[in-house]
């Protein structure tokens, strides 16, 4: 049984309780590296950003007021952390501002008897994860992981809910996009 | 143009967020085109499904309360070094406001006058106590060691009831 009660663990960790942040940590840090993981990131660099994270999170609970549940403001935080470190000059940026996709949205399906091995396919998408936008690799890590709902994901970027499914197709499609391309 | 509102939909249908009505699941069966991107959009889904994210580092907790606590070693140093420099800008400026008082109002004339005889003082106290330090010194450590024994004493009291 999970015993874990995220009024009481901010409580305490605001009163200065190492005990309860380490508790907070321990109930919290499967969830964040694998969110961060799964945008694409090495194991290492994904450590080191979920450091980051918790570092954060352990500054900002003071100011932390409850308006959101403690986990979605800990997305957020994730998401934070992660656009600042694709910011970086050596990463590929795009903007998502105007929700389009980057590159031609339709692809090319003249060849519908090209299909991809299991192996190939798994380290093409990878790849094709590492260059897809910013959002679009946090909403494909989100959405399969478990325990995160397509609710935390519209808390998480403060959207409503259809277009966050309109966003995850999109991003889909672009990652289909971008391995057909990959193999062309 | 059929096929463009298929297209549209491929990644829905994929998911199992949207079952193909009759006029799409019709052209699916016929449409080479969009039968085949279908089955792409199907395989990534079912890729992204079968992603595994590596196991999470045994010593992530550690480090994470390591870095905590260093930050907050960090932040004390600053409030310190603030704490300091404050201290210290508040003396320059009593000193200097002392000094300046003492040159516009002429004091300074009777500053020198009292600094030489607290001088002198401390001369004579000095060369009275000098042949007497040894004995002071013994009774300050004597003094000193009772005091840790009592300290000492009190402690382990304390550890026993613990």
């Amino acid at each position: 049984m999970d015993t874990f009660s995220e009024d009481e663990v901010v409580r305490r960790c605001r009163a200065g309780d190492e005990e309860a942040f380490r508790e907070l940590v321990d109930h919290y840090k499967d969830l964040v590296f694998a969110f961060l993981a799964q945008t694409g990131l090495a194991s290492d660099r994904a450590e080191d950003l979920a450091q980051e994270v918790f570092l954060r999170v352990h500054r900002g609970l003071p100011y932390f007021r409850g308006e959101a549940r403690l986990s979605t403001w800990i997305y957020r935080i994730v998401a934070n952390v992660f656009a600042q470190e694709v910011s970086k000059p050596r990463l590929p940026v795009h903007s998502l501002d105007s929700g389009e996709t980057p590159v031609d949205s339709r692809p090319d399906l003249g060849r519908p008897d090209r299909r991809f091995s299991d192996l190939e396919l798994r380290e093409r998408l990878e790849k094709a994860i590492r260059q897809l936008p910013v959002q679009y690799r946090l909403l494909i890590a989100g959405h399969y992981l478990k325990g995160v709902s397509y609710e935390d994901l519209a808390d998480m970027f403060n959207l409503p809910l259809g277009t966050v499914k309109t966003q995850l197709y999109r991003a889909k499609r672009q990652l289909r996009h971008l391995l057909e391309t990959s193999l062309g | 143009m059929f096929c463009d509102e298929v297209l549209d939909q491929l990644e829905a249908i994929a998911a199992g967020d949207v079952t193909p009505d009759g006029r799409i699941a019709h052209h699916l069966a016929t449409c080479r085109d969009c039968a085949g991107a279908l089955a792409d959009a199907q395989q990534v889904e079912a890729a992204l499904a079968k992603r595994v994210a590596p196991p999470t580092p045994a010593q992530m907790t550690a480090r994470v309360l390591t870095r905590v606590r260093r930050q907050r070693w960090r932040a004390e140093q600053y409030l310190d070094l603030g704490f300091n420099v404050t201290i210290g800008a508040v003396l320059a400026v009593i000193a200097g406001s002392v000094w300046l008082l003492l040159n516009r109002t002429g004091l300074a004339v009777v500053g020198n006058g009292v600094v030489s005889l607290f001088s002198a003082g401390v001369t004579t106290i000095a060369a009275r106590v000098g042949p007497s330090l040894p004995l002071y010194a013994g009774a300050g450590a004597l003094l000193a060691g009772a005091l840790a024994v009592w300290w000492w004493a009190e402690h382990a009291s304390a550890s026993n009831w613990r």
